[in-house]
This record gives structure tokens, sequence and C-alpha cells, in this order.
């Protein structure tokens, strides 16, 4: 009888562990990403080249890792309900975007186009548009950098 | 004469200006991918490269997968693992098609104009033919194209064990909004 309470005990507390484990993934957000710390500090036009010089090897490099890009903002795009920030090196018209984290979206709608800014977030991948012609990288949940 | 020739200049330069391919940078694209026993699987790609020419009336998307937005971590990864859209592999989902109903569209003259919109869909390597119903509104200079449609996962090979299980819907809605 002991035994068998004690193995009552043990499921009991493996299935509560699971379920917590499972409430804990689901329950998951994103961090703010102006607490996060930056995996790398870069210069727009700088950024802009490492990807045209070899797209592969950046991509591999700043993928899905945390970014904090400097530069002067070319455009403001607004976007449905959203805006985002640009970067674009002129020589080219490669470009940089910024989609902002919904907190940080009042920041992002105050800069003005041709200031000097500092952006961190989540590189997503750089690629060559057809549309465009051109290269471009993308940044998801940015916020601007204090 | 100098006038005449004045005149149909500046038509001729407008009407090409007019006649010149709009982009945007900004289009966003969200799907919806959830289910009665999983609300996670919703994403929004805000940085979408998107192009209409109102003359011919083709339109062209492009959509990188990794831009795809989600609020929990773990979905995301399991997202642009290779059991779901194998980003890795797969970087891009692009669209190229145009206008059917192109000569109902007045884009010099504001209002809200019911499109249909067919061409060529791929996603995770596979192309099919899509057909959706949508919206154009010009307002003064800006022009924007909205949509709302439905994908069968299984036509573009996406079958992962999430979606075998009921966590993902099979046939997810997309909306697209994109401002020119």
């Amino acid at each position: 009888m002991k035994r068998y309470k004690k193995w009552l005990l043990a499921l009991g507390v493996v299935l509560l562990a699971g379920a917590g484990l499972i409430w804990y993934l689901y329950t998951l957000k994103y961090d703010d990403t102006a607490t996060i710390k930056a995996d790398y500090t870069v210069n727009a036009l700088d950024f802009i080249n490492e990807f045209k010089k070899d797209m592969a090897a950046a991509n591999k490099k700043y993928s899905e890792k945390m970014v904090v890009v400097n530069g002067m903002v070319s455009a403001i795009e607004m976007a449905d309900t959203t805006a985002n920030i640009k970067m674009v090196d002129t020589t080219n018209g490669a470009y940089i975007i910024f989609a902002f984290q919904q907190q940080h979206l009042n920041d992002a709608k105050a800069i003005k186009q041709g200031e000097q800014v500092s952006i961190k977030g989540s590189c997503s991948n750089g690629a060559f548009s057809s549309i465009l012609e051109t290269e471009y990288i993308t940044f998801k949940r940015c916020a601007v950098n204090k | 004469m100098k006038k005449t020739m004045l005149s149909l200049a500046m038509v001729l330069a407008s009407g090409l200006l007019f006649a010149q391919k709009k982009t945007t940078t900004s289009a966003v694209i969200s799907f919806d991918a959830t289910t009665p026993i999983d609300a996670l699987p919703k994403a929004e790609n805000k940085t979408v490269i998107a192009s209409l020419d109102t003359k011919s009336g083709t339109m062209a998307f492009e959509a990188a997968i990794k831009s795809f937005a989600f609020s929990n971590p773990k979905i995301q990864e399991h997202f642009n693992d290779k059991g779901w859209m194998d980003s890795d592999q797969f970087a891009a989902a692009t669209f190229k098609g145009s206008i059917v109903n192109l000569k109902e569209v007045k884009f010099n003259k504001d209002g809200t104009y019911a499109v249909s919109v067919a061409g060529d869909l791929t996603m995770h390597g596979v192309t099919k033919p899509v057909t959706a119903k949508g919206s154009i509104t010009v307002s003064g200079k800006v022009i924007v194209a909205t949509s709302e449609f439905s994908v069968k996962l299984e036509d573009y090979k996406v079958e992962g064990k999430a979606i075998a299980a009921g966590k993902v819907a099979k046939e997810p809605t997309i909306k697209v909004v994109a401002e020119f």
C-alpha cells in the first residue's frame, strides 16, 4: 500500500511538472528589446556592405541576433497601424528596415528623417529583392537604443 | 504650335509618372493559423516588399519568412524549423500576379474598388496558382491594396507534427495590406 502511494505521489509530481513546463512555454513572451543586451553594435553602411559582400556569411552571423545599428534615418514608412524606420545606402539603394516592438512604436513615430539614431532589434535576415533589384536587411522587435 | 507641343509633353509626362511602378517596403502580411486548442500560431511581417503597376495591373510581393514576428519565442522557433517553413532553405514567400478586373479600377479617382487578383504564390519552395478577392482604395496619391484569403498548407508541402496534431490550422487565413 505504501509503495502504491509513493508511485502515485511520484506520478502526480511528474504530471504537475509537465503541466507547469507546458504552461511556461505556452505563456512565454519576448522580453522588451530595450532590456536585452546586444550581441553586436554596427554602423549602418558598414553593416549593409557586409551583407553585400557575402550575404550567406552575414546571415549566418547576424540572423536572429540582437544588433544595435547606428546610422542616419532615410525614411519613416507608415505601415498599416505601425511605422518602420529605414536606413538606405544612397549609392546603391540597399537598405535596412526596422519594425518596432509595440511598446516602442511611439518612439519610432517621433524619429525624424535625416536624424542620427541608434536602433536595437532582432536581425531577421538579409536578401536580394527581385522587385527592387537591391539588397535589403530586415529587423523585427526594435526599440530606440537609449 | 509651341503651346500644343508643351501641353502634349506635359500630358505625356504626367501619364508616364502615373504609370510608374509603385513600390513599398512596408507592406504588412499577417497570418492566423490558430485552432481551438492553440491560440499562438499567428504572426505579422511588417517589412514586406510590394509593387503595383497601375497601368498593367501587375502586383508582386516578397516576404522574408524570418521577418514574421510572433509573440511567443517557441512558436517562432518552430515556425522557422524544418518541420514548418524551413526558413533557412526557403527564405522568402513571393507572389506575382495581376488585377483581373483592372478596367473597373480608376486610379485617378478617389474611391474603393473591389478587385480580384490572380497569380502565382511561391512558399516553402512550391509554386501554386492562387486567386484572391480584395480591394483597392484610392485617396489622392495614396493607393491601399488589401486582401484576405486562405491557403492549404499541404498544397505547399508544409506538413509538420503540430499541423497533424491540430495545433496549427491546415488552412491559415492570410491578410495583406500594402500602401503605395
